[in-house]
């Protein structure tokens, strides 16, 4: 039951993880168009984190079907598929180039993404609630006996 | 070989990079003496000292410690034998010096010579925007002109003999269109003799109109519009007009019957007259019209006739002004095919076909005379719409082309303003600068930004007391509220640094293709002899990196005699040698400059490398001009091999067309370039890529590091001296010596309630709307799209503003800035009206071309014959309803070109055909041209002039000089050449000459000297002793002044020489069917159907 409820924890801030990239590369995204920020910078910022975050991503996804939760497995693939899509393509980083071209499909794109995360977050939450109680009861019906 | 040597001052610098980068295994230092590397052992001293070579070799334990680095670099050796070359350095001094002597005045662009350019430049626009001009065909070749406007009155007896056949050979003569009439004198001799008494004999009906014509009274578009106006036929004749029809047709039998029924039923007239116009009661001229214009299908075919007839009438009718309001406001063609004939009813010699070249959009001007000159901006329509549902009726793009630095005629420069300590007045909200526009009130105190309608104060030291009119007093010290174009001095406040020197950066292949090319001698040269025009003396810095499968540093101290050399040969890890002294002070360091220029040839004449070290290399250039910025010019020849950005072969393969992956090929195939160009455009460096390889060399990948960087591609392909040698030469030294704009800004302001959205064209994007542009010239432009933001706009006028902020090469950081006002319209045919078909092209060919990158060719060709069709489906619809169409094409007037430029795009270069048709190397480096040509330029190389020339050049030299004559542009048909004749072909980029078969041998004798009869391929064309050679020399230097961006190089082809006819000239005859592609006729007929189609 220990287990179960550290494999949760850890989802939970692997989770909170992506969201806040997510939310950082938008923020960088809105930066880039008020003229806050420079093509330049706004590419790197985003680029560097662009990477680790399809890993998180993909561990998550992993160790879900490792786990065998095979709806939290079944809910993250679509986006580790496409995650592998566009590393595959090479077109997961930002082309700086081209970035104002590009700015509302990209700012959709993790908007959408942003909305998954927050979704999966909820998920998560309420899974870790349950475990939480669940062990917790346990350790008190333990406990009791 | 001495190791380590002496040289004091170099030691703590070897020390420093010993230390630096570890891997600093071996330090050759040759000083002063002639060292022949390949042997190590053998130093000979008493030859003459050359340069100083300092090899620095980095992680390269593997190498012979003996022998470090020239294992490598066999290029060392013919660095080594040189010495024997020193002669050559020096006698090549001479040389070069008198070739430049020759090449100095043609090239001008430094600023002193601006005179000349200027000069040059303004005479094509002169021709094309002088209304008295486009006639002269008409009004100074009386013998051939003046029968010929009258010609409509014969052919009708003809033509009631011929309709049902029509063939051409019979029909032909009499058909000529006033187009094309004028330049196909041959043919149409014939019928002229027959028939100028029977005009002459009808004086009344065209008594006004050879005045008309003569004087020319009417703005230059009519003279064109003459050309659609002749299509006027019916195509579906209505019974009841029959009446009217045979009112009309007495005139011919009788002449003189004519001017009554002119009189009789003046709706016609203005009918055809003024598309311009609009039509407050359409459907009865138009009827009547229509009635005159049909006659029963059997006598069909002399419409043809008629409507020239009735074409002539827009000359003669000015008279009749008062029923000028009655006119219908397009232009139609008749496609229905005639009964009996299976030929499509289309003549297609009555087509329209901008002959005139490039007309400006004149009203535009007209009714805000305070508007930059189109030259700098031109919207593609000066009509903008006011709501969001009739942009979306308007399917053509809407948004502007603006050549900010455009060449000006001289007398209208540029007005350059310092407002000194008052500081530069613009609105304090939106940041617009003060324009004509801008209005004062309060008595002078506070002045009203034209774009956001802010009150804002107005400094003390520019006030300036109102007048009763509320003019300002002072406002003929003022251009700036004058002139649509200004230039400001920019105080500090506009500078992030101290505005940068001109700085000219060479990065010169010279592996053993560049030396076989010659390419690298020719660069010496013209480098050399440019170095006086060189902008911005004596501020001026220079700097240059060889490289092959190494990078060699020149360091040009102007302490020394001469420059050294230094090697780098680790690629994965590049670095800069010498801290300064790579880049010099041209003034400075003069000579160590002409002396390395004059060695370099000879340095690498005997290299044999085959590797190009292209990415290190470039990145080396980089770190060296990081610090200031400037321009970097890549001469490149071998397809980078080593180190980054190496590049494979992918070539062009067939397999991979009408795959989804085809545009993949026009894409850099290696990230490295863009993030390079990236790098380079925030350092502020413009880069221009000089390709000449005869094999592929991805220019797809090399073209991206100029396109982002406002650069512009120069492909050569298989360069050879003796034959593009001079285009080089001319090209480059244009390149070095045009007025250019260091580390620039462009920002495009517009009016509250709309927004440009995007940006096309050879830059890149520094924030939504800021165009970054490391160096920008005169022959740049750029295009943006602009969308609504309101769904309503409420202000009756828009106001646009383009301001660049640039260094200009004197060091002076300067704002320029043109100012445009469009009106703001309800309604769509208005729209249409005042539509430019020049911007529209123009973005049409930027948005295609960017689509090739993301599809295939096909889907581009596609999408924009989608475009063009809609459009002129919502037109038709707006006519539809008035009028009974019938099976006529219509269009507006002011886009009866747009069909024709439509099918020019889609066989242009970058997008025509398939695999077979481009090299994709030449693809996309005609991509990467015409995504940064001006519209005129792009307009020039769409629809290329094409010219009979062998009548000027046999031409007693009296008449001779008048060269407008002969400049009469032929349609680009086959049909056009004959086999008689000697025709030019000129397309911007290059010249072809044409020699007919039955061309007469004295004239090629003259032209080619004694090889005339060998194979033209071989023979270039150099004057001869003759006169008829000095003037085609001379016509073809004028034509080459007329535009100087681009140097055009004859091409001699002869009639039936295959397969050098083809390729040069006959594949560019696009009005033709050609292997697969749809001719004019066809094009035309395609778009009709598909306009009908769901109409």
């Amino acid at each position: 039951m220990a287990w179960d409820l550290i494999f949760w924890v850890v989802c939970f801030f692997i989770n909170i993880a992506l969201l806040a990239s997510s939310f950082y590369q938008l923020l960088s995204l809105s930066d880039l168009e008020a003229d806050h920020l420079n093509p330049f910078e706004a590419s790197t910022r985003i680029n560097s984190i662009v990477l680790p975050e399809f890993l998180l991503q993909g561990f998550l996804c992993i160790s879900f079907l490792l786990t065998w939760h095979w709806f939290m497995f079944l809910f993250t693939l679509p986006i580790a598929a496409y995650h592998l899509m566009l590393y595959l393509n090479q077109k997961h980083l930002l082309d700086v180039t081209e970035i104002f071209r590009d700015l509302n499909t990209e700012k959709k794109y993790r908007f959408i993404k942003l909305a998954v995360y927050l979704l999966l977050f909820t998920v998560v939450l309420f899974r870790l609630v349950i475990t939480a109680f669940n062990s917790l009861h346990d350790e008190v019906d333990v406990h009791a006996f | 070989m001495i190791l380590g040597d002496v040289c004091g001052k170099f030691l703590p610098f070897v020390g420093d990079l010993a230390l630096k980068f570890t891997g600093v295994s071996f330090i050759t230092f040759v000083n002063a003496h002639y060292c022949d590397i390949t042997s190590p052992g053998r130093v000979s001293c008493e030859r003459l000292p050359i340069h100083n070579i300092v090899i620095i070799l980095n992680t390269m334990g593997t190498e012979n410690p003996g022998r470090p680095n020239f294992p490598m670099r066999p290029s060392a050796t013919p660095f080594a034998s040189a010495p024997p070359t020193v002669r050559p350095f020096s006698s090549s001094g001479p040389v070069v010096g008198s070739e430049s002597g020759n090449v100095r005045p043609a090239p001008p662009g430094a600023p002193p010579t601006m005179t000349p350019f200027s000069s040059g430049g303004p005479r094509p626009p002169a021709r094309f925007s002088d209304p008295s001009v486009p006639f002269p065909p008409l009004t100074s070749v009386p013998p051939s002109g003046g029968p010929y406007q009258r010609f409509p009155t014969p052919p009708f007896p003809s033509a009631v003999q011929i309709p049902p056949a029509r063939a051409p050979p019979v029909g032909q003569p009499p058909f000529q269109p006033p187009g094309s009439q004028v330049s196909v004198p041959p043919p149409s001799f014939r019928p002229q003799t027959q028939v100028p008494p029977v005009p002459m004999g009808s004086p009344p009906p065209h008594v006004n109109f050879p005045p008309s014509s003569a004087n020319v009274p009417q703005p230059p578009s009519d003279s064109s519009f003459s050309g659609p106006r002749s299509n006027f036929q019916m195509a579906s004749p209505l019974p009841d007009h029959s009446a009217t029809k045979s009112s009309f047709q007495p005139p011919f039998p009788g002449y003189p019957g004519k001017q009554p029924a002119v009189s009789q039923a003046p709706s016609p007239f203005p009918a055809q007259q003024g598309s311009f116009m609009p039509p407050p009661a359409p459907p009865s001229p138009f009827a009547s019209q229509q009635g005159s214009y049909a006659p029963p299908p059997p006598v069909a075919p002399n419409l043809g006739y008629q409507s020239r007839d009735q074409m002539q009438h827009p000359g003669s009718a000015p008279p009749t002004g008062s029923i000028q309001s009655l006119t219908e406001d397009f232009s139609s063609l008749s496609i229905s095919s005639m009964p009996g004939s299976i030929e499509p009813g289309l003549d297609y010699r009555t087509l329209p076909r901008p002959l005139d070249g490039d007309l400006e959009p004149s009203s535009f001007l007209e009714m805000y005379p305070m508007n930059c000159d189109p030259r700098y901006l031109r919207l593609t329509t000066s009509a903008i719409p006011n709501s969001q549902s009739l942009v979306s009726r308007w399917h053509l793009p809407l948004g502007a082309v603006v050549c900010p630095l455009a060449e000006a005629p001289e007398g209208e420069e540029v007005p350059v303003i310092n407002f000194a300590s008052t500081g530069i007045i613009r609105c304090r909200r939106c940041r617009t600068y003060v324009n004509p526009y801008v209005t004062f009130t309060d008595a002078g105190r506070k002045w009203r930004c034209n774009i956001c309608s802010l009150l804002n104060d107005v400094p003390g030291e520019y006030f300036a007391n109102l007048d009763a009119t509320g003019r300002r007093i002072d406002l003929d010290q003022r251009p700036e509220l004058l002139k649509g174009s200004v230039e400001f001095v920019a105080p500090t406040e506009y500078m992030v640094r101290p505005p940068m020197p001109p700085l000219y950066f060479f990065l010169i292949d010279v592996s053993i293709s560049a030396v076989r090319s010659g390419m690298i001698e020719v660069v010496a040269q013209t480098i050399r002899s440019c170095l006086d025009e060189l902008p911005g003396f004596p501020r001026t810095q220079i700097g240059f990196i060889t490289f092959d499968s190494t990078i060699h540093f020149y360091n040009m101290k102007s302490s020394l005699t001469q420059p050294q050399m230094m090697v780098v040969s680790d690629l994965d890890d590049v670095f800069v040698p010498l801290p300064d002294d790579l880049l010099v002070n041209l003034s400075e360091s003069r000579n160590v400059v002409e002396t390395f220029l004059d060695s370099l040839p000879s340095m690498f004449q005997d290299n044999v490398n085959v590797e190009s070290a292209f990415g290190p290399a470039l990145k080396a250039a980089f770190m060296v001009m990081s610090q200031l910025g400037g321009k970097l010019l890549i001469f490149q020849n071998t397809l980078p091999s080593l180190g980054y950005g190496r590049l494979k072969l992918r070539g062009d393969d067939l397999r991979v067309y009408g795959t989804d992956k085809e545009h993949t090929l026009r894409l850099p195939e290696d990230p490295f370039y863009k993030q390079m160009a990236a790098d380079l455009t925030k350092y502020q460096i413009g880069v221009n890529i000089y390709a000449f390889s005869d094999k592929y060399t991805d220019i797809a990948s090399l073209g991206t590091l100029a396109k982002y960087t406002g650069g512009q591609v120069y492909y050569y392909p298989s360069f050879q001296t003796n034959i593009h040698g001079e285009k080089l030469r001319r090209e480059l030294a244009r390149d070095l010596t045009r007025e250019t704009a260091w580390e620039a800004v462009m920002r495009i302001r517009c009016g509250k309630g709309i927004r440009f959205t995007s940006y096309h064209g050879n830059f890149m994007l520094r924030s939504t709307d800021l165009l970054a542009l490391p160096a920008v010239d005169c022959d740049k432009a750029y295009a943006m799209q602009l969308s609504l933001e309101e769904t309503l706009l409420s202000t009756p006028t828009v106001y646009f503003q383009v301001a660049l902020l640039y260094t200009a090469s004197c060091g002076e950081r300067r704002i320029r800035v043109h100012t445009a006002a469009a009106p703001v319209v309800t309604d769509l045919g208005e729209m249409y009206r005042q539509a430019d078909t020049g911007a529209i092209v123009s973005l049409f060919c930027r948005l295609a071309i960017e689509k090739t990158l993301t599809s295939k060719l096909e889907e581009a060709r596609n999408s924009l014959q989608q475009r063009i069709v809609k459009a002129l489906r919502e037109y038709r619809n707006l006519y539809a309803v008035q009028h009974r169409l019938g099976a006529r094409m219509i269009y507006p007037e002011s886009l009866k070109f747009l069909c024709l430029y439509g099918l020019a795009l889609s066989k242009s270069v970058p997008l025509k055909g398939g695999y077979a048709d481009a090299q994709l190397d030449e693809r996309c480096a005609a991509g990467f041209t015409m995504m940064a040509l001006p519209v005129k330029k792009l307009l020039k190389l769409l629809y290329p002039s094409l010219i009979r020339i062998d009548e000027y050049l046999l031409k007693p030299s009296a008449q001779a000089d008048d060269f407008k004559n002969i400049m009469k542009r032929l349609p680009l048909l086959a049909e056009s050449l004959d086999s008689r004749g000697l025709y030019l072909y000129d397309d911007g980029l290059r010249f072809v000459i044409w020699f007919g078969r039955m061309l007469s041998p004295d004239i090629a004798r003259n032209l080619l000297g004694p090889e005339f009869a060998a194979e033209l391929s071989r023979v270039t064309l150099t004057e001869h002793d003759n006169e008829m050679s000095r003037r085609l020399m001379k016509m073809l230097k004028r034509l080459r002044e007329s535009d100087p961006s681009y140097y055009q190089l004859p091409y001699l082809v002869r009639q039936g020489e295959q397969p050098r006819e083809g390729f040069l000239l006959l594949v560019n005859l696009l009005e033709d069917q050609m292997g697969g592609t749809v001719g004019y006729v066809d094009w035309i007929m395609q778009i009709h159907r598909q306009v009908q189609q769901n109409a």
